[in-house]
């Protein structure tokens, strides 16, 4: 009891305990609403037990059948979106910094705002009926939707530059494009290649699931496999799918730090 | 030309001119001829083609031009969806948000009891983190049926995911002074998490909670587009029956729904940090 007294304010409910008895009435009124009810809780282990005994052993024949081609082509996916997005996010960037085109930089900021809200998966819906089912079409997407933040995080990491370089540039006679190209650019390089990398991990997680949708990779693969019951081979899925990430995860990871050092 | 660079010498022997830095060609050569590689392999694989994107424009248009304006008489058929999609989040954030806890302080590595505890927890974050939230939502649905159960638990695993990897590092960095004021003073283990080091980090865990709340109502969205209950659900049929005017206004409520949320958590977490 001594311990609680330290805990709570002097006199009456404290903010912490507000939240936590609103957060907590809440929570049940949700919990109640989708038929959560604590026998069904307490019911999930052995539930979750039994489901994962089916799950062993995982079927890794047509893990290197199906599986792989299909993971394979995931990474694909998110490398070619990384790369649009890429290739359209730097000029952004560089067009969103306040601290080089003020006038323009709030709109550059408004579209990649626009642009980070749309989910891939929602963009991908759009996507494949016009260019058709298939890989091409989550590219597309996660392209698309990657734009956005790596524009906002390429602005961020311009403005936050020693603009002293760009000074010296336009003081010795330099045109806009020079001081860009000599003092901006080699100054924001090393970290905007970095966010690059890093939106490819996230592209890895996310061309994963575009299979749902129709978009190609491998999600496709284990929607199918757990429809018709095949646990052994949605097993390979997973199993495959945490050890390219993990690899992929730890090898950009490396990139970066070795970048940003 | 020629006598600026004779005076620039003679400077050398007063002040040596700084050398320009050496560029590592081979590593800058090689990263570009892998990085090149592997935008050709990943174009073939995907037939990547900008005449292909260039032809079907015109159907793409016409997609678009079908799938507006949206069906707004489709709209009262969505609330309920809608509702039930904040409810799976509010759930996964809630249950995900206090399984944390413990996972984060034993990932923390100036908090944890043994490094093997440490070790097996650190790899077991990775390891959940590897995993997107839509195959966290399919596998559910498939131990314990379609619905919105399923997709609570796909997010409850997502947020622990999400909010125990930032919340370990808020705690790495805290004052361990206090903890250790706390030790000295005789205090436990369980003594020196409550009143050392968690209350340092309390700020960053409910910043933390509201953003994977965040992520959890856009994530709560599709869902449903593997049976998970919510407004995916909804999606899945009428974007498989190509009603496009409904795939549209769907598509427009997820954004406004998402966009508000977004605002008032950002609103809030503003004011913790």
């Amino acid at each position: 009891m001594t311990t609680r007294a330290a805990w709570a304010p002097a006199s009456g409910m404290g903010w912490g305990t507000r939240v936590t008895l609103f957060v907590a009435i809440l929570f049940l009124l949700c919990a109640w609403a989708i038929d959560l009810t604590p026998a069904a809780l307490a019911d999930l282990p052995s539930q979750m037990v039994t489901v994962l005994s089916f799950f062993y052993p995982a079927d890794m024949a047509y893990g290197a059948t199906r599986v792989w081609p299909a993971l394979l082509e995931s990474i694909q996916i998110a490398w070619m979106g990384t790369i649009i997005a890429a290739v359209l996010s730097l000029p952004l960037a560089l067009l969103g910094a306040r601290t080089l085109f003020p006038r323009i930089a709030r709109l550059v900021k408004l579209i990649s705002a626009t642009a980070r809200a749309f989910p891939e998966i929602l963009l991908a819906i759009y996507f494949v009926p016009i260019v058709g089912l298939g890989a091409f079409a989550g590219a597309l997407a996660i392209g698309i939707s990657s734009v956005g933040m790596l524009t906002k995080l390429g602005s961020e990491v311009v403005e936050s530059i020693d603009m002293g370089p760009v000074e010296a540039v336009q003081a010795a006679g330099g045109s806009r494009l020079l001081a860009l190209r000599y003092a901006v650019i080699p100054q924001v390089l090393p970290e905007i290649i970095a966010h690059w990398l890093f939106r490819f991990e996230l592209n890895i997680r996310a061309s994963a699931v575009l299979g749902v949708v129709g978009a190609g990779g491998v999600g496709g693969v284990l929607l199918n496999t757990l429809r018709y019951r095949h646990f052994e081979k949605a097993a390979a899925v997973l199993l495959l799918t945490i050890l390219v990430v993990l690899i992929i995860d730890m090898a950009s990871g490396a990139i970066r730090r070795r970048l940003l050092r | 030309m020629s006598h600026l660079r004779d005076e620039s010498e003679e400077h050398d022997t007063a002040a040596p001119r700084p050398l320009r830095p050496a560029r590592n060609w081979a590593l800058i050569l090689g990263a570009a001829a892998a990085v090149i590689l592997m935008t050709w392999w990943s174009a073939r694989g995907i037939g990547f083609s900008l005449v292909e994107l260039a032809c079907n424009l015109p159907g793409g248009r016409r997609l678009l031009v079908e799938s507006w304006p949206p069906d707004w008489g489709f709209f009262p058929r969505l609330l309920a969806p809608l509702l039930e999609t904040l409810q799976i989040a509010v759930i996964g954030t809630v249950i995900g948000g206090l399984l944390a806890i413990p996972i984060a302080v034993l990932a923390a590595r100036n908090l944890t009891p043994g490094v093997l505890v440490w070790f097996v927890d650190r790899n077991f974050m990775n390891v959940l983190r590897t995993l997107p939230d839509l195959f966290w939502a399919m596998l559910f649905a498939a131990a314990v049926g379609f619905g919105p159960i399923a997709g609570a638990l796909a997010l409850t695993v997502f947020t622990v995911a999400v909010i125990s990897k930032l919340w370990s590092e808020s705690l790495e960095a805290i004052d361990m002074a206090v903890p250790e004021a706390v030790r000295a003073a005789g205090g436990s283990w369980l003594a020196m998490l409550q009143f050392g080091a968690i209350p340092q980090a309390l700020p960053h865990y409910v910043s933390y909670t509201l953003y994977a709340f965040e992520l959890n109502v856009r994530a709560s969205m599709i869902l449903g587009l593997v049976g998970a209950g919510g407004i995916g659900m909804v999606l899945e049929t009428q974007r498989s029956t190509f009603e496009y005017p409904r795939v549209t206004l769907i598509v427009l409520s997820v954004l406004v729904l998402v966009l508000i949320i977004e605002q008032i958590s950002e609103s809030i977490r503003r004011r913790l940090t």
